[in-house]
Formats: structure tokens, sequence, C-alpha cells
């Protein structure tokens, strides 16, 4: 299993513990990743809503890249996912578009077909590596923890794109938790969104949207959050401090992992290899109880 | 919010007014049964006063997208897509914020300075930010070299891909 790795502007500029733990991970559960040459943003955020032809562009770019290396594209982040899929879905239903955007990426000796193939990683992680490989590499099971997962929006809506799971009612990030020893566990706000895309014109109401999750997580006992979102990541990790002094709860304490963290740790691998000193959220009792 | 300089250029053989009736063709917003499965599905409106994706939508089908284009509402969306998700109607106010977003910034009305940053740090580097320097929990620097990943990726022409982007960024389309 050989797939073109699709990093992304926030996993490749500063979500390091995500890409240290993916890359650590994957090759022991038999997935080969292959580095994108030349690759650049995929255009959402900023095209998205600025202009139409662009965004489609840079989606498009990076998948006439893969197609290039003749190898599906495995993107990390929720948001590249979504983009590339729309991208996808748009082109091969206007001809005429598909030119304009090829008419660009001829400039670089580019050429977009339409015949990439997209995964997320919870499509590659539960229904292609599959439960009985992954429980294969655990060696450390991670038991008697409780995780609330996060899958995050652009994982799970809009249905009418196609998503890897659920829009309503998303399983494979629990199940993705318990086959690593750990629990995972239904709460309400589970589909609820991280506010990260406020950033940018309300940070206050980031604070109070995250807060709110935290919050219900806390009070419903879990020991932890797990994402594979970079932007929700971001918000409940990075600014969880923030958050806490926002909505004035100096007890909101959630520690916050990436799923390929936990997963490393499941394998028994080091901390240090994991990124896991990047996480800002309070993790060491968690990681104690872990025995890591 | 603030109008910063223009970094895109406007199409005179495409312009707004043109673009915003096509992109109201799309919206469907004539179909809205007023059922209020967006506002209470909606992060935002639980949060921010006057943020009501409903309300965006009965706007645009009375003919008032310029009012929308000039107040800060459209920017107040987190695009958790849950509105788009849930219409038992099919109409995006998701989508039809995004369309009326591309729209206001051509017609250099006030936007979050945020968006034209991102976009010239795309276009000159293509990324949205080049790769920092953050912080251990122990306070240590470390930067994707002490990390032990390989150098991050940009276009090869980068020559070639800016003004692909530049071009692109002139020619619009709603």
């Amino acid at each position: 299993m050989k797939y073109a790795l699709y990093l992304g502007c926030t996993v490749q500029t500063e979500q390091f513990g995500y890409e240290a733990s993916i890359r650590v991970t994957m090759p022991r559960l038999g997935v080969e990743l292959a580095d994108m040459q030349g690759a650049s943003c995929c255009g959402f955020p900023p095209f998205s809503s600025v202009n139409e032809l662009a965004w489609l562009y840079s989606s498009a770019r990076n998948m006439a890249i893969a197609e290039g290396m003749i190898l599906p594209l495995f993107a990390l982040c929720n948001g590249c996912h979504l983009s590339l899929a729309e991208t996808k879905r748009m082109l091969a239903s206007s001809p005429e578009l598909k030119a304009k955007v090829n008419g660009k990426l001829s400039k670089e000796g580019l050429s977009y077909e339409g015949t990439v193939e997209l995964v997320h990683i919870f499509e590659l992680l539960h229904d292609v590596v599959g439960k009985d490989k992954i429980q294969s590499t655990v060696t450390h099971p991670l038991k008697g923890l409780r995780f609330a997962s996060q899958p995050g929006c652009h994982a799970i809506r809009p249905s009418s794109v196609g998503r890897p799971d659920d829009a309503e009612n998303p399983r494979k990030l629990d199940e993705l938790v318990t086959w690593l020893g750990a629990d995972s566990g239904d709460y309400p706000e589970k589909i609820d969104c991280c506010g990260s895309s406020l950033a940018v014109s309300s940070g206050r109401t980031v604070m109070d949207i995250a807060g709110e999750k935290l919050k219900a997580i806390k009070r419903q006992g879990f020991n932890g959050m797990v994402t594979t979102c970079p932007f929700c990541f971001k918000v409940y990790d990075n600014r969880q401090r923030a958050i806490a002094a926002a909505v004035a709860d100096r007890e909101l304490e959630v520690p916050v992992f990436y799923y390929t963290q936990l997963l490393g740790l499941a394998m028994g691998l080091p901390q240090s290899s994991l990124g896991l000193d990047l996480n800002q959220s309070p993790v060491d009792t968690v990681l104690a109880r872990m025995g890591a | 919010m603030m109008a910063p300089p223009r970094t895109i250029a406007s199409n005179a053989a495409d312009p707004p007014d043109q673009r915003l009736r096509r992109a109201k063709g799309r919206m469907n917003a004539e179909a809205c049964d007023q059922c209020g499965k967006c506002p209470s599905s909606c992060p935002v409106t639980a949060h921010v006063e006057g943020f009501n994706p409903r309300q965006i939508i009965a706007k645009v089908a009375l003919g008032r997208e310029v009012d929308l284009m000039k107040s800060q509402v459209i920017w107040t969306c987190t695009s958790c897509l849950k509105c788009k998700e849930r219409c038992p109607e099919e109409i995006s106010p998701y989508d039809a914020i995004l369309a009326l977003r591309r729209i206001a910034i051509d017609l250099e009305l006030p936007h979050p300075v945020g968006f034209d940053e991102s976009v010239k740090a795309v276009v000159e580097t293509g990324l949205t930010q080049q790769p920092q320097l953050v912080r251990t929990r122990d306070k240590e620097r470390m930067d994707r070299r002490s990390m032990g990943l390989p150098q991050a990726e940009k276009p090869k022409n980068m020559a070639a891909y800016t003004e692909s982007l530049r071009e692109l960024l002139s020619e619009g389309m709603a």
C-alpha cells in the first residue's frame, strides 16, 4: 500500500506532532508514504472565500501532482480533503472549468485528468488497514482510559460530496480508539464545530464555542479528546489555556491527542518520536497512566 | 475589519452585478420554508447576536444581498456545514455566504484583513504561512529540522505558479 502524502499548510507549517506521528506509525501498518514534491496550498480557506477559480486551480494542482506519481492521494487535513473532493466533483461536471484549470497547470508541466483517488485517514485506518492489522501492532494497550472523539466538521459534512463517515452519527474514530484498548463513548457535542475558521474575524467567538465543548467533555468524565483534524487540534490543544482564561474556568483541563499519537503509544513508540512534547494541553497525567 | 489595499484585480468582462445574478440563481433562496433547522444547528447563531443563516437566506430572497455584503454577517460563518447538511430544501446558506464573500471582495467592501494576508502568502510562497518555530510544553523551540521532518514543499517553478494564480484572481467567477 503506497500513498502520496498530502500535508497541507497547517500540518506542514506548525502541527508537527501530527506529521511526526503519521510518519512513524504508518510504515508499521504496512502503509508506505511518498512525499509530494512541489505541493502547495489546497485553496481552502483563503481562496474559497475570495475567488473560486483560484481555489479550484489550487486543489486541482495538488491532485495533478498525485496523478503524476500514479498514487492515491492521502490528505491529512479534513479541510484539504473536502476541498480536493469538492474540486474533483466540480471539475468532473464542467469540462470548461477543467480545461481552464489545465491551461494554467500546463505552464508548470502539470495536467489534471480527474483519475486521482482521494483517501481520508478514517478510510485508510478503519476501512483499508482495518482492525486486525491495527490490533496486531498494539503492544501497550491503552487500558482504563476513555476518550471523546472529535472527527471534525469537514470529515463528516456535507454528505452530498461523499464524506468518510456519517454526518450525524460518525463512528469510525470511536472504533479506531477502541482498537487500541481504550474506550470511547458518545457525547451530544461530538459533531459540533471547534470554531477555528472564525479566528480570522472573531477570535473571542472561537473561545466561546470551543470552551463549551471542552467543558462538556470534562463534565462527562472523559480522560481526554482525540482528533485527526489539525484545525480542531490547534484550537482545543494549542489554545486550551487561552480558552480556559477566556471562559473563566481555571479547572478546564482536557488532555488532547492526535489519534496517531495514541496509536504510536499503543505500539510502544517513544513519546519524542510522536511529537508529544508539542501538545500544549495537560497530557502528562494521561501519559503517566499509560506508562509512557 | 478594514478595507485593505486591493490585492485582487476586478474583471471588467464579468462585472460583479452580473456574477451576483448568476450566484443568486444557484442559491435557491425562494424555496426556503423558514423551518429553522439551520439556525438551531448553527454554532455561531448560539453565540453571536445577529448571525442567523435563515435570515441570510430570507434577505437573499428579498433581494437584499448588497446589505448582507456590506455587513459583517457574511464574515462570521465557521464553515461547519451543518446548515447545508440539514436543510430539507437542499439550500446551502454556507455556499450562499461564500458566494457573497467573493463578490464583496471584488466590490472592495470591508472584510477581515486576514484573507488578504493568506492570499498574498499563498500566491508568493505556495503556503498560507511559512513553517513556524513551535514550543514544547517545556518551552523549547522546535522547527521541522529539529523534529526530523523533511523540508517543506513548495512549487518548483514558483514564477509560473504565482503568475497562474494572479491571472485567475483577476478573472473571478461567482
